[in-house]
């Protein structure tokens, strides 16, 4: 038996995690003057450029660059990998992979365990939620509505876009200027604060952004309700990733987060070789890897924690906190963590991390295994419950002509118009995402392109040549992202029986989709048909009933996968019998304990969940800091 | 590894290899892959195979290399999954496995599994040229490329 050595330092707050919500919360914590320990599991391989080239040459040489591919898949601590996904058939659940799956569809999300996290391998969408998003229930009669509004987190919108340095024009944005009509009528007003822009201009439209935008101005029927016709429209996707910073049109700088700030300085790559990735170039690999860092990773915050007051902020890696403990006051009084010297090998020294305010930013999934086995935020019974995604469906097909393709950043416009409306009462919104990539995603391509002419349709040489040129210039792919509602049933849970190497808990999962987000995707599939048609593009999506995401909604067959986009497990609410934390992310049962991520949001809606849960990370920091000044019980 | 090859062997490998990818052999050697594919071939194939496959070597380039091609190669039972294996080396970097039935019948190689030669091999791949793009993941074309029109063909020696 491994005795318990505690750590010498107590530190003003223990943070599990370092991906996006630890590190803002580190950076913001150690500059308020607090010392700071984050804990994390994954190994420090991307602190140094040699390192991080290693991940690049990783991702060259695997066969199936999968999001985790460059990354390592250590058996001491497994990340779920998209590969493993498979249709969960009877009742026996699938344990393939790194998930315990119980169906009846397979939770087909990934994330990386990691310094810096599945920032590593976020694509870096951006996006703000609408104001309705936060209402859903009062609008819609749908879901929960937050303890807070949409005016109430503006400023920690603009912090957080500071932050991760987003690529966007303001005018472009609000919701009318998306095409969007609001369920709201002032939903428009305010949607940014006056004078408000961000840190740098929009990162260029592709090509392809382009060919599709020849269908705007199409009316799309969303609703039984005339009024509720679109008028479609390709629009700028805010990203994250460096283009060129703005310089502010007034002399006193830019309004963000109630301070002014003057031009926005891009980090570059993390490590010696700073100057590298100061502007995306063009890599088309940012899932799963930005070769030169152009793309915001947590590594960047982590860093500049460091620097601000390098004594006050301690990284602990290779240590995988496994329980929080509690004193007889229900307060939090330690946390233990396994810390492994070689990655691979199962073999630990079980250590005392000790503060007086601890966080948990592991992530939706890992902050519940990890506190269901502590046994701690059982009054609610809400914990784990409520898991939601952004189940993710493709169309593709040839355009008519070239259009360029396998070209820039994975994604730079969608169709932002389903983002909310009327029609929300009944069908879920979503976005319909423009690929820059081909149907990379969707079959493979280059390379499956390759195998097919080759081994079937036998071409060889020059005809090989003009083939591959003439097929893949013009493949052009539409994903949808459609928002899913909160369901006590679709969760995540622990069972004795299943177990990582090291003994943590894997995570056991039950997953569906309601009709109310089957309607939205087959409403989506309708208007990628009339966009297609409309385009001249000849469809070739195929969903196979032997696909592992393959469902049915009014007779007719799709097939989803996962978006990355794991939400809701941890909810803030406005009471401790329908939420896990209150609307700072304390939990309701531990004074000293925070529960911070992407988990905390109550409901999805259509926006990729990072910036709104970087948001609510500085709403949660300022709690916390207020904690540790004031000390003691609330 | 990429020493020059002078070897008739190696450049009859090198005329076979442009016949099969519409690429001619200085593009071939532009790529710096030569050694290492020419290093994976000779230890997949039996030496009486090797032989037979670049012996036609010298009947290309002389007026109907594709009929060659098409009767010599790619409908031969024991050259075809060769010639298609190589053409897909180039295109992507990768070495496709021959099929079990294959290996049964004329010699199995415990080199011949799937792989990524090396990170130059996948970055070099032919298909990234073929499709008007860049490999993903290397030689980024610059900020904004991907809004400029569409490259238009490139047709070999170009
Ligand atoms: C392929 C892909 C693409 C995505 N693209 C986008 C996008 O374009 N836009 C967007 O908004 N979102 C995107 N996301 C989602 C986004 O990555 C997540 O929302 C975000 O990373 C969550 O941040 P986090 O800090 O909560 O958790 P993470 O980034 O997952 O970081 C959690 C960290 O905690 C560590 N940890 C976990 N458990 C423990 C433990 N017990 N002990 C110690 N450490 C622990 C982990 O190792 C990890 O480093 C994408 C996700 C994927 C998979
Ligand atoms: S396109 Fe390239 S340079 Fe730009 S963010 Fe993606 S991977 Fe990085």
């Amino acid at each position: 038996m491994n005795a318990i050595t505690d750590d010498d330092r107590t530190y003003d707050v223990v943070i599990v995690g370092a991906g996006f919500s630890g590190a803002i919360l580190a950076k913001e914590l150690v500059s308020a003057g607090h010392t700071v320990l984050i804990l994390e599991a994954g190994a420090d391989h991307g602190k140094t450029w040699e390192t991080y080239r290693s991940y690049l040459d990783q991702y060259y040489l695997s066969l199936a660059k999968t999001p985790n591919s460059p990354y390592p898949d250590l058996p001491t601590l497994p990340s779920p990998s998209v590969l493993d996904i498979t249709a969960v058939r009877g009742t026996e659940p699938d344990t393939n992979g790194y998930f315990v799956q119980r169906g009846p569809l397979p939770f087909g999300s990934n994330y990386l365990r990691a310094y810096g996290g599945t920032s590593l391998h976020w694509l870096g969408t951006s996006l703000r939620m609408m104001p309705a998003d936060f209402e859903m229930q009062s609008r819609f009669g749908q879901g929960v509505d937050w303890p807070f509004g949409y005016k109430d987190i503006r400023s920690d919108y603009e912090r957080a876009e500071w932050e991760i340095g987003v690529s966007a024009d303001a005018e472009e944005q609000t919701p009318r200027a998306l095409g969007i009509k609001t369920s709201g009528k002032h939903d428009n007003r305010g949607y940014f604060a006056k004078g408000y822009d961000f840190p740098m201009h929009s990162i260029p439209s592709s090509y392809i952004d382009g060919f599709f935008a020849r269908a705007d101005g199409m009316p799309i029927e969303i609703g039984e309700d005339p009024k509720d016709t679109v008028k479609l429209k390709v629009s700028r996707t805010p990203q994250g990733r460096n283009s060129t910073p703005r310089k502010p049109k007034n002399a006193n700088g830019i309004p963000v987060g109630r301070k002014m700030r003057y031009q926005f300085r891009p980090r570059g790559s993390t490590g010696p070789f700073a100057y590298m990735g100061q502007r995306c170039e063009g890599n088309s690999s940012c899932i799963p890897i930005c070769p030169i860092q152009a793309k915001y990773n947590a590594m960047k915050t982590l860093e500049d924690a460091k620097h601000i007051r390098k004594h006050h902020m301690k990284t602990i890696t290779q240590a995988v906190a496994s329980k929080v403990e509690l004193a007889e006051s229900g307060r939090v009084s330690g946390i233990v963590y396994k810390k492994y010297s070689f990655s691979g090998v199962a073999q630990y020294e079980l250590r005392r991390a000790k503060g007086k305010q601890y966080v948990l930013a592991g992530g939706a999934v890992e902050n519940v295994t990890l506190a269901l086995a502590s046994e701690i935020c059982r009054t609610s019974g809400e914990l784990g419950r409520n898991l939601m995604d952004h189940p993710y469906m493709m169309t593709w097909g040839s355009a008519p002509e070239p259009v360029g393709p396998f070209r820039g950043p994975g994604s730079t416009s969608s169709y932002a118009n389903f983002r909310d409306g009327t029609f929300r009462d009944r069908t879920a919104a979503h976005r319909l995402e423009i690929g820059n990539w081909g149907w990379n995603f969707a079959t493979g391509a280059p390379n499956t392109d390759v195998a097919r002419f080759v081994e079937q349709e036998n071409l060889f040489g020059k005809a090989l040549r003009d083939k591959l040129y003439h097929d893949v210039q013009r493949q052009v792919r539409i994903g949808t992202m459609v928002e899913q509602l909160p369901r006590s049933t679709n969760r995540v849970t622990i069972d004795p029986a299943y177990r990582t190497p090291m003994g943590e808990y894997r995570p056991v999962i039950s997953y569906d989709l309601d009709d109310y987000s089957r309607a939205g995707l087959a409403t989506a599939y309708d208007t990628c048909t009339q966009i297609f048609q409309r385009l001249g593009i000849r469809n070739h999506t195929a969903y196979n009933p032997s696909d592992a995401g393959y469902f049915t909604y009014d007779g007719r067959g799709y097939t989803f996968f996962g978006a990355g986009h794991l939400v809701g497990t941890h909810r803030i609410g406005t009471h401790p019998r329908n939420s896990v934390t209150n609307d700072v992310m304390r939990t309701w049962d531990h004074d000293n304990l925070w529960m911070v991520g992407a988990g905390s949001m109550p409901t999805i809606a259509t926006s990729n969940p990072t910036l709104t849960m970087s948001a609510m990370a500085y709403r949660a920091s300022r709690a916390i800091s207020d904690a540790v000044r004031k000390g003691g019980a609330k | 590894m990429s020493q020059h090859d002078n070897s008739p062997a190696h450049q009859a490998f090198l005329t076979v290899s442009a016949a099969l990818t519409g690429y001619n052999s200085a593009e071939l050697q532009g790529t710096g892959c030569t050694g290492e594919y020419w290093h994976q071939f000779r230890q997949v194939l039996p030496e009486e195979i090797l032989n037979r496959f670049l012996s036609h070597a010298q009947s290309l380039g002389q007026g109907d290399d594709d009929q060659i091609i098409r009767q010599t190669y790619l409908s031969d039972r024991c050259l075809g999954p060769i010639a298609r294996s190589l053409i897909q080396l180039w295109y992507t970097g990768q070495w496709v496995p021959l099929s079990q039935e294959w290996r049964e019948s004329y010699g199995a190689s415990r080199f011949d599994v799937v792989k990524i030669i090396s990170t130059r091999s996948y970055k070099e791949g032919l298909v990234w040229d073929a499709i008007g793009a860049h490999p993903m993941g290397a030689k980024q074309q610059g900020f904004g490329a991907w809004a400029l029109e569409p490259p238009r063909k490139r047709e070999a020696g170009q």
